[in-house]
Formats: C-alpha cells, structure tokens, sequence
C-alpha cells in the first residue's frame, strides 16, 4: 500500500496504528480532519494523535473499522466487544462518530 | 426491537453495538459498573441511551442507578411499575437531573416523593396517573425551587394541593388533567405570571373564574376540554385550545375588536350555541388545526377566509355534500381531512377535484361515496393515507351509455404517485377489480376485507415493492392459495383473520417458510401459544434476545417467529368470555399487568 493511502492514528500512549485511508473515512471525524481546510498538519502527515483514546480501545476502533467496510460489502459477521471494553468504547466511537 | 432488518446502517454503528454489548446480561453489567472514573465522565445522551436500553431489558436494579448519578440529565421511567421509594431514593441523589418522568409508576406514593425534595437541579417533573399521590406529596414538591414543568394529572391531588403550587413560581407548564381543580383554587395560581401551558380537562372550574386567565399573559396552550366553562375572554397569546365536550358560548369577548388568534381549536363534541358568532371573534387567517368531529353543526359557512388550514376534522358531524364546496375554496393548505361517518357522497368530492393540491391523508371512511369519486380523488396529487373502508365502493363504473362497458375505477389511483396507506375494508371491490392496485408503487400498508376476495388477488399483491402490511380479512382464500403466495420482499404483516377456509396445517407451513412475517389469524394463535408460554414463565431472566435478533432465515428458528416479533398477543391470556368483556374496558385498564409486554401498534388501534 501507497503512504499516500494510509493514516497513522496514535493513541494516548504514543502507539502508532497505520491503516488504510478507506477504513479510517469509517469515521466522520477523522474524514473530517483529513479533509476539512482548517487542519493542516494532519492533512499533510497523514496522522491524527488520540490523547484522549487508549491503545487498547485505538486498536478495537482499528478493528472495527475493517469489520465495517466488510459488514457494509455484505459479511455480515458478528463484532464482539469485550464487557469490560464497552464503556470506554463508547465514548470513543461517540467522539468518532462511527 | 419490533423494528428489526432494515435498519443495517443502525446494526452497524459503533455507539450502538456497544450498547448492545454493555447490557447483554446482568453479568456483563457486573463487569462494567465498576467503571466508576469512566462512568462519572460519560457524555449525557450516551448515558441516557444505556441506560434506556438496560431499562428495556430489565436490568436495572435500584443499586445501579447510583452509576449513573454524575451523568443522567433526563429520566424517562413511565410506565415502570417496579419504580417505588427505593429507586426514588437513588434518583434524589442525582447530581445533574434536569428531567424526570415517572407516570404511570403506580407504586409511586406520597412518601417516595420525599427523597427529591430540594433538588435544585430539577425542572421537569411528570408524575401523571401515579394514583397513590395527594396533597401531602405536593408539599414535597414545594421545596424544588427551579420547577419549569409540572404534570400532575389524574393523580390523587385536590384543590387544596393545586393551590399550593402558587409557591413554585417559576412554572411555565402545569397539567392539572383530570383532578378537582377548584375556582379556589385557580385563583390562587394567578401568581404564576410565566404559565404557558395550562391543563385543566375535567377541572370543576367554571364561567366565574374564566377572567382568572386573562392573569397569564403568556398562555398559549389550554384545554378545558369537559368542564363547564362557556365563555372566555380574549387572551392574547393563546394559539392552542381546546374546549371539546363543552357548551361553547363566546371563545374570546370580542372587546375592543380583538380577535383570538388561535392555530389550533379541538372542540370535538362541543355544543355551540351560536357558532357563527363564536367563529367572528377568531382570527380565521390564523387558524390552521380545527377539530369540530362530533358536533352536531349543520352549517359550515364560517369555514370561509381559514385560508391557513391544514387540519379539518369534521368526522361524525352533520356535514353534507354542499359545504364541502367551502372546504374546497379553503383546501390551498389542507394536508388532512377526515370527512368519515359523515353522508358525505362523490358528489360533495367533486367539489374538491383540483382544489386540495397539498391534501396528504383523506378519511371517508363509513360515508356514502362511491366509484366516481375515485377519478376525483385522482386528481390529488400529494396524498398518501387514503381510507374507503365501509364506502359504497365497487371497483368498476359504467362508462354512461354503454352498460356492458365496465371499467375498473381503483385504476384511477395510480396516477398517485406517493399513496402508501390504502384502506378499502368492508368494501364490494371484487378480485378483478383489484388487479390495478398491483401498480402501486409506494404502498406499504393495504387493508381488504371482504368475502368477494380470493386466492387471485393474494397473488396480485406480490409485485408491491414496498408492502409492509396485508390485510386481506374475511376473504375466501385456500390452503393452496397461501402455500402458493409468493410474498412482497418487504411483508412483515399478513393479516389473515376470518380466512375461514385455512387450515391450521396451512398457516404453520407459511410460519416455516417465512419465519419473518407474522402472521395473523385465529389458527396463528394456537400454534404459537405453548411459546409464548415459556417465553412468560422466564420474564426476569435475561434471555439472550440479542441473538434472536438477528435474522436467521433458517426453518428451524421458525417456530419462534412470534417471539422473536418480540410482541405478545394479549388475547392468548385470555379465555373468550373474559376477552368479550375486556373489549369493552378501555386498553389503560388491561396492559399495567405486565409492563414487558408490548402490543403490537394495530391490535391497539
């Protein structure tokens, strides 16, 4: 894959989650912040930092991602989320809006 | 949950999946209430949103609650009878609580009140129908400074308890419906100069304390509906009234030539004793709602210069075919008109041929038209809902002249492009003549009933694209008729009651083969009774409903087609004496003994 289509996304610990730019426009926010004028930076890195979003629910959302351009291709296949996960999670795809 | 398929958009969102997952079961409850950190900082409306799917599925004890006191803004808990002082208590400690409503939690008494006593936060407040309040539980109240919002209606309060209220000054909305509000007490309520909304249906308020009102310079909503009231005075702000069931002398004093200037005016059943003068003190331009069902008006030439109207309901009143000439000249804006029950003819619709280009839904239920006024109701291009059940209609005109001639008249209805809803119960239409409805594009709702129907019509209806719903009641349809049916891609109702020559073998078949459309009829009942059976008997327990959700599309899930439509049939509960008996009580009284179970929308209608 091209750089040119992927995003870096970091989570609030600084891990860094490269995924393809088609899986990160699942969320209107990061669509948003890739596309809209104002933000510059992310615009020219490819790279958004989370500081509020922690590795371990940055990489669920990664997952999810690509569980819903499969879901929207017609895999319609369960997506487990771990009790524990589900607050936090929440919160994170609210902020998302995914 | 009845709303299942379809909404893949919904299934797919991330919010919402973690929704599911966080009230799977009480275990996964366990798990995630310790959270408190997370907890305390979560958003409002996702609060909110969790914690009425966990209420839906019955997982919330009172204990739980206390989870969620740093981020509920908005409680709705109506309809929960296992609400009592214990789960008040934890509400009281909210720490942002700006609306709550706990009508009809009927062991809601006096004493539960207490424990919300003082909250500053609090500024709606809806205690309809909790039977068990009185006068004591508004002293409670009292010490909730910031109250914007108050509903007490139908609830053990007198006039004294009303009175008090004159204390929270900052009410906008009272709803005192359905208690003994005195003249008394009312004129102790003049204080509460931001009143806007006032409800006082069944009050024993009377003409004398009618000035009291005109103290509320902010009123706009106001019923009176069943009180003796006959005479208002002019209020200035007023746009909502209604007065149904009154003896109806003046709405508004006429001084000073101020006219009311009303949008909406219910008075269904209403007396008028001189409705011509009633109607010269309103503000014809401005009134765009009119109920007048009921009434026992004859004439109607008041209706002229309401060029705003958008409602009419004329139902069940003595209207006949030579005034709807003056709805017609007022039918710019008109998007619903009920004109059923009444001896309106095709004659009368005529005169609103061309003149209704904004009508949306037309009722002419139980009237006199006939197949004529199909070609004029053609000419009404926005309509959607269109009711002919219990007409003289027929399915075919005579071209004039030629006798042998027939023409199929429902052919006219497919010049409307966006009819969804289309009732022709109790009409002669033979299957023939109902073979242009298979033309329409946009229905989702189409309901028959007649004994002129059969298997060739069923068959017919199978091209609709967008059919929801299919009653064909009464009708003479056979085992291999319904074994045949191909259904409509998108059919999750099959009305079938009265199909007398069905069988129960017949209808369970259908069950296997579509195990997404519910079936209705009186055999459908008994193959699903025994599921239902087991499915009450485990009513606390958190069955994994979310797997049933999801559409299986295998025969074998097919016997808990009725479960899974998760919907109970109230009337397996019951014998058929006691569900004669039931049929006259009014529905209020039969659903509190088990709040779990929902009707489906048509059995309640």
């Amino acid at each position: 894959m091209k750089k040119e289509e992927t995003v870096k996304l970091i989570s609030a610990e600084g891990f860094e989650f490269v995924i393809s730019m088609e899986a990160a426009m699942v969320s209107q926010t990061i669509r948003n912040m890739l596309t809209s004028p104002g933000s510059f930076a992310e615009r020219e890195h490819g790279e958004v930092t989370f500081p509020e979003i922690s590795t371990t629910i940055l990489e669920k959302i990664c997952q999810y991602f690509y569980w819903s351009l499969q879901f929207a291709k017609g895999k319609e296949t369960e997506f487990h989320i771990e009790p524990e996960l589900t607050l936090e999670l929440m919160m994170a795809a609210n902020y998302l809006h995914t | 949950m009845a709303k299942r398929g379809g909404m893949k958009a919904e299934k797919r969102n991330l919010v919402h999946l973690c929704i599911e997952a966080a009230s799977e079961s009480t275990e996964t409850v366990e798990i995630w209430r310790r959270q408190r950190r997370t907890l305390e900082k979560m958003p409002p409306e996702l609060a909110e949103a969790l914690l009425r799917r966990l209420l839906r599925r019955r997982l919330v004890s009172p204990s739980l609650l206390e989870v969620f006191q740093h981020c509920i803004e908005e409680i709705d808990l109506k309809h929960e009878n296992c609400v009592d002082a214990e789960w008040m208590a934890y509400l009281g400690a909210f720490r942002c609580l700006r609306s709550l409503n706990i009508a009809d939690c009927r062991a809601i008494n006096n004493s539960a009140l207490w424990a919300i006593t003082g909250m500053d936060t609090l500024k709606e407040l809806d205690l309809s129908r909790c039977v068990k309040v009185t006068d004591v539980g508004i002293k409670h109240l009292l010490s909730i400074p910031n109250l914007e919002k108050l509903s007490v209606s139908e609830t053990g309060v007198t006039g004294d308890g009303v009175s008090w209220l004159s204390s929270l000054k900052k009410l906008s909305k009272l709803d005192l419906g359905g208690i003994p509000v005195t003249d008394m007490a009312l004129r102790s309520l003049q204080v509460l100069t931001k009143l806007e909304y006032l409800d006082l249906w069944g009050s024993k308020i009377s003409n004398k304390v009618a000035a009291v009102l005109k103290k509320f310079p902010n009123l706009s909503f106001l019923n009176l509906a069943w009180t003796d009231v006959t005479t208002l005075p002019t209020l200035p702000s007023l746009t909502y009234l209604n007065m149904s069931n009154c003896t109806i002398n003046s709405i508004s004093g006429g001084d000073c030539g101020v006219k009311a200037p009303l949008k909406q005016l219910r008075v269904p059943g209403a007396t008028f004793i001189d409705v011509h003068e009633v109607f010269s003190y309103i503000e014809a331009s401005q009134l765009s709602f009119l109920d007048l069902s009921n009434s026992s008006l004859h004439n109607f030439q008041f209706l002229a210069h309401m060029d705003s109207l958008t409602h009419l309901n004329v139902s069940f009143s003595k209207i006949k075919d030579e005034s709807i000439e003056l709805i017609a000249h007022v039918g710019a804006n008109l998007r619903n008109l009920n004109l059923s029950n009444t001896k309106v003819s095709s004659l009368g619709i005529g005169s609103l041929a061309g003149m209704v280009p904004n009508l949306e839904i037309l009722s002419l239920s139980h009237t006199l038209v006939d197949d004529v006024a199909l070609s004029y109701i053609s000419t009404m291009p926005a309509l959607r809902v269109l009711d002919l059940s219990n007409t003289n209609i027929k399915g075919f005109t005579y071209q004039i002249g030629h006798e042998q001639d027939e023409a199929f008249s429902l052919t006219a209805l497919q010049s409307l492009n966006h009819l969804e809803r289309l009732d022709l119960e109790g009409t002669h239409v033979k299957d023939e003549a109902l073979q242009p409805l298979s033309g329409l594009q946009q229905l989702n709702t189409l309901s028959l009933k007649s004994d002129f129907i059969t298997d060739m019509s069923l068959h017919a209806f199978s091209s609709l694209p967008k059919l929801r719903y299919l009653g064909i009641r009464g009708a003479v349809l056979t085992n291999a008729g319904l074994y045949l049916f191909n259904p409509p891609p998108m059919l999750e109702t099959l009305d079938l009651r009265g199909c007398w020559l069905l069988t129960e073998d017949t209808i369970s078949l259908f069950h296997e083969n579509h195990p997404r459309i519910k079936v209705r009829h009186e055999f459908a009942q008994i193959c699903s009774i025994s599921e239902n059976k087991c499915d009450r008997s485990s009513p606390q327990q958190g069955t994994p409903r979310t797997s049933q959700l999801k559409p299986k599309g295998k025969a074998s899930s097919a016997p808990s087609v009725f479960r899974k439509e998760g919907f109970v049939d109230e009337r397996l509960k019951y014998r058929r004496e006691e569900l004669l008996e039931l049929r006259s009580a009014p529905l209020s009284l039969v659903s509190p003994h088990d709040c779990g179970v929902v009707l489906p929308k048509t059995l309640i209608e």
